[in-house]
């Protein structure tokens, strides 16, 4: 077998390895089961929310970064931030879900978050 | 019959070499106007993904690079028969040929840059906790203090993102004098700054390899991955299926 293209590194381990984390976040074959079929809902939703609440906290952000926000309302920002944080850990628990897995690949649009 | 695609070539005419597919069956070119579908004969089902059945797929493509234009199809595309692709060229003979048009003469090289995330983060936040950097939220109760962490966590993110920007400004503003085109992907994970691919006329390869080496050298505490020169994988823009008309057992050239 011939193969004339080079692939040059001093480091293939840790392309490996980085390559690898941005595998599809999607399956290749849907392995559908009605034990899976909850988590599989459950990842889906969460992973929505999570966008919708990296949203959130990034725009509350940039509004307190502009100084834009009174103390109270930074008060009531955090109260909020934190309380949907705990939410978000609970129900992740409560589904057996990662950080890494509440993802979602766009093909050539890349992934979610 | 199953017919394993390897691509899109620019030429109707016969392979003249002799090159295997996965049964060991002659690979040729399936005609359509002036261009064709490279594709050997397969009877029995598509076995599952191998090392070996990747590189030999690649052999077959790197072949057919020498002597044509080609734009090769996503690995394992099969058609169940002659009139599948028939009917797929029909559909699709205009862009195929604007492709092998823009790229003709091309090929791919892709770059992949590894940088010292930690490090980068690490002196941020040393830098930050000099004082330099002013909070506007003073300490006070639960609430403010998770508003307060959360907004150092976005002020590191930030100046972390504009330093790898930075950095990748450099490197592209350099790899592009030799490119004809580009794809690039910023800071995929933390530690994989880029993942790029460059379109590069033949005749300029060398000095893009050049290039990237001045661009290596110039980087250490970096690390890099140079591959090619591949066949345009991420350069052929296929959009949707474009009107055609259709009349039985005649092919319908849409060249003008």
């Amino acid at each position: 077998m011939t193969i004339n293209s080079l692939v040059e590194t001093d480091f293939p381990e840790e392309f490996i390895e980085e390559m690898g984390k941005t595998d599809d976040a999607l399956p290749k074959k849907i392995d559908a089961n009605p034990e899976n079929v909850e988590k599989g809902l459950a990842k889906l939703v969460l992973t929505l929310i999570e966008l919708i609440r990296k949203l959130l906290e990034k725009q509350a952000m940039r509004r307190v970064e502009t100084g834009s926000l009174s103390e109270e309302e930074i008060e009531r920002v955090g109260e909020t931030l934190l309380k949907l944080e705990n939410k978000m850990k609970e129900l992740k628990q409560i589904f057996g879900l990662k950080d890494e897995e509440l993802n979602l690949n766009l093909g050539p649009l890349g992934d979610l978050m | 019959m199953t017919l394993y695609t390897y691509g899109i070539i620019d030429s109707s005419d016969q392979i003249k070499e002799s090159i295997y597919g996965p049964e060991g069956s002659g690979v040729y070119n399936i005609p359509y106007c002036d261009i064709g579908v490279v594709v050997a004969e397969l009877n029995e089902p598509v076995q599952n993904v191998s090392k070996s059945s990747v590189l030999a797929h690649e052999e077959v493509i790197e072949r057919l690079m020498e002597h044509f234009t080609i734009l090769p199809v996503k690995f394992h595309t099969v058609f169940d028969g002659r009139n599948s692709i028939l009917s797929m060229m029909q559909s699709y003979y205009k862009h195929f040929k604007d492709n092998l048009n823009r790229l003709r003469d091309k090929v791919e090289f892709g770059i992949k840059v590894i940088w010292p995330a930690d490090k980068i983060k690490k002196s941020i936040r040393n830098s930050r906790k000099k004082g330099e950097h002013e909070m506007p939220i003073p300490d006070g109760s639960l609430n403010k203090n998770f508003v307060r962490k959360k907004l150092e966590k976005y002020k590191i993110n930030e100046e972390f993102e504009q330093k790898a920007y930075k950095f990748i400004n450099v490197m592209d503003i350099f790899f592009s004098k030799f490119a004809a085109e580009k794809v690039l992907k910023k800071l995929k994970t933390e530690n994989l700054l880029l993942d790029a691919a460059y379109l590069i006329d033949k005749d300029r390869q060398a000095d893009f390899k050049k290039a990237f080496e001045h661009i290596k050298n110039a980087h250490t505490g970096f690390k890099f991955l140079f591959s090619g020169p591949w066949p345009p994988y991420n350069f052929v823009i296929c959009r949707r299926k474009v009107s055609y008309l259709k009349i039985p057992n005649k092919k319908i050239c849409l060249i003008k």
